[in-house]
């Protein structure tokens, strides 16, 4: 696990303005900008409670901000509901598990690719030609591509609710990556693995973020400081809803302000390393 | 329990052969064999009483599968699905009784078969209407919004003002000749059957592709967990009034249908209570297509043969046979209250796990 690749297109991909977010007198974000450029991984951490999952819902159109405004490749989508969103490319994975608990983790995937099939009532109940056909070509690239990066083959028929957590969480990532997004925001993707599975993890996020194919960016919330050193291009510092820092990983690994508030004051790493 | 096993030592190998009907030759047999008996010695074999019966399971059916597309697949919780039954019989009717259909069409006997198919949509987009509380209401609210499209749908519009068209009071009744299919005019009950196998088989052909493919998929996930599916890129608002549709334009199937087998129409056809049944169906028959089926079949039998063995009884307690109408709806809730109890995922669980089992054998694990 290097620090990640060079950044090939360094345009500004999403770009968060001030927002504020108030649940009644709580500001659970006063004030946070944001920029993540194309094909890198921003990374936001901070303590519990310091607005990370919030913001997470801004960006994804689940909350709408009271002030500020979010961009997204140049357009404001303050406005536009979530699941435009979607349609826009923006991914997303949940830091609780939001599967299809009673679905198979072939049909959970499969899901995730609602926007890329046409099928209305009227074809999807005679569900022939071209139906069948799109149909097809997806499971062939669900199979081929996800499945295959994600290596969930021996559990594609089993039902989600059924499996250890750390393949759910998987099954999640996988889910995203079918809605072939530009950015995806994975919410404390690693919460509650263990240390195997956290390499695992952090290497298709790697793979998702550098290969080719995928070349998606990320914008990733997470707790193991380890990791985040690692794999963070930038990194985004929030504390009760203001921003501390945000930089890269050896800048803000010194900030004296981010270790008092977030690190600790004994050990920077608190990591399971 | 979404998944029924491959049996014992049958592999795929294209996703076309996983995605198919009939999985595998075995399965098509047995569909096949089982279309025969529906179609073939059914017709054969039973009296005009039980033909009759078969009718009212597959009205039922017809009914219990709209139910269950809301409730069962989109979370959508129903108790008025009548009303959109209710709309689709009066459509229908009307559209014989009153619409200048020309001389070709009536001599080719297509007016019915029109009517089934305009009922159909008039009662789906009625049903999308009281659909619509649905974009901001959920669960027992939504009960509610349902509850009051039957009240509004039956008591109001259909007893007060539809009823009284053509000033002969309540009931509308179709004259012999005036429901005809093609060359054959519905006379007999085992003419009606026919309609009835055929639209049934047709209704589950649309549900069971359409659960199947993106729409369907869209209803589970609304269903499932609607932040997640938002997230997805799934317009949740649009999709859940695209089930109210389906489900209405089912139940104006079911409507239609009900046309030809009574010959005869008043709003007392359909009470507030055929849409508690309805729901009832689906709770005794479980998940699924099968379950909307298995549930028919059950409280429909099971009513009759109730009816059967009122009779002798009758002869020592005359009151059982004034009183069969509470008889059944005493029945109808100690049945629910035992599946509830004693078999909470219903009929279409153990169906699976006997499927399974076979499929399975011998290693079952």
């Amino acid at each position: 696990m290097g620090q990640g690749g060079e950044i090939k297109d360094g345009d500004t991909i999403l770009k968060v303005e001030d927002i504020h977010m108030y649940f009644g007198k709580v500001a659970a974000l006063a004030g946070v900008s944001l920029e993540v450029k194309k094909g890198e991984i921003h990374s936001i951490i901070g303590p519990n409670g310091a607005g990370k999952t919030v913001m997470m819902n801004c960006i994804n159109g689940l909350y709408r901000p009271q002030k500020g405004n979010i961009y997204y490749k140049g357009q404001v989508i303050n406005k536009v509901s979530p699941h435009k969103r979607a349609e826009l490319g923006i991914g997303r994975t949940f830091q609780k598990l939001e599967l299809y608990g009673g679905m198979t983790v072939l049909d959970n995937i499969r899901m995730g690719s609602h926007i890329h099939l046409k099928s209305g009532i009227l074809s999807g109940s005679i569900y022939a030609g071209r139906t069948k056909q799109e149909e097809i070509k997806e499971r062939k690239y669900i199979e081929e591509d996800i499945i295959d990066l994600l290596e969930i083959e021996s559990i594609r028929d089993q039902v989600a609710h059924m499996l250890p957590y750390g393949l759910q969480k998987r099954v999640e990532l996988g889910r995203a990556l079918a809605l072939r997004p530009e950015i995806i925001l994975l919410d404390e993707p690693m919460a509650g693995l263990n240390l195997e599975e956290v390499e695992d993890m952090a290497r298709f996020i790697l793979d998702i973020n550098e290969e080719e194919q995928w070349k998606t960016t990320c914008v990733l919330v997470e707790h193991d400081m380890g990791v985040v050193m690692d794999i963070s291009h930038n990194i985004l510092v929030l504390n009760f809803g203001n921003v501390i820092t945000d930089g890269p990983p050896e800048e803000v690994g010194k900030n004296p302000e981010v270790m008092k508030a977030y690190l600790g004051e004994e050990d920077l790493y608190i990591s399971r390393r | 329990m979404s998944r029924v096993w491959l049996p014992c030592g049958d592999y795929h190998q294209r996703y076309t052969e996983d995605q198919g009907w009939w999985q595998t030759n075995v399965i098509k047999g047995k569909m096949i064999f089982l279309l025969l008996i529906v179609f073939v010695v059914f017709p054969l074999i039973l009296d005009e009483y039980w033909i009759g019966v078969a009718n009212m399971v597959g009205y039922t059916a017809l009914g219990a599968l709209g139910v269950q597309l809301l409730i069962g697949y989109a979370g959508l919780i129903t108790l008025g699905h009548a009303a959109f039954i209710a709309v689709g019989a009066y459509t229908s009717t009307l559209l014989i009784l009153k619409f200048p259909w020309p001389e070709f069409i009536l001599n080719l006997g297509l007016a019915y078969p029109i009517s089934i198919l305009v009922a159909a949509i008039v009662a789906g987009l009625w049903s999308v209407l009281f659909g619509l509380p649905s974009a901001r209401v959920k669960g027992f609210y939504l009960i509610l919004t349902t509850m009051a499209a039957q009240f509004i749908t039956v008591d109001f519009i259909l007893t007060q003002y539809v009823s009284k068209i053509g000033g002969r009071g309540q009931a509308f009744s179709l004259p012999p000749g005036t429901i005809k299919i093609g060359p054959w005019a519905m006379e007999t009950d085992l003419q009606v059957y026919f309609v009835m196998i055929t639209l049934l088989t047709l209704t589950i052909i649309m549900m069971a592709n359409l659960l199947r493919s993106r729409v369907g998929r869209a209803w589970i996930a609304i269903r499932d967990n609607d932040i997640a599916a938002e997230t997805l890129g799934i317009n949740i608002i649009w999709y859940k009034l695209l089930n109210f549709f389906v489900a209405g334009f089912i139940g104006g199937i079911a409507g239609a249908f009900w046309v030809c087998n009574c010959a005869a129409l008043s709003p007392e056809h359909f009470p507030w209570f055929l849409s508690l049944w309805l729901v009832g169906v689906i709770l005794i028959g479980g998940a699924g297509i099968d379950g909307a089926i298995f549930g028919s079949i059950f409280m429909v039998v099971i009513m009759e043969l109730l009816q059967m063995a009122s009779i002798p009884l009758g002869e020592h307690y005359p009151r059982i046979l004034f009183d069969f109408a509470f008889i059944k709806e005493m029945a109808f809730g100690l049945a629910i209250c035992a599946f509830l109890i004693y078999e909470p995922r219903g009929l279409s669980y153990r169906w699976w796990q006997i499927k399974n089992y076979f499929n399975l054998w011998p290693f079952s694990y």
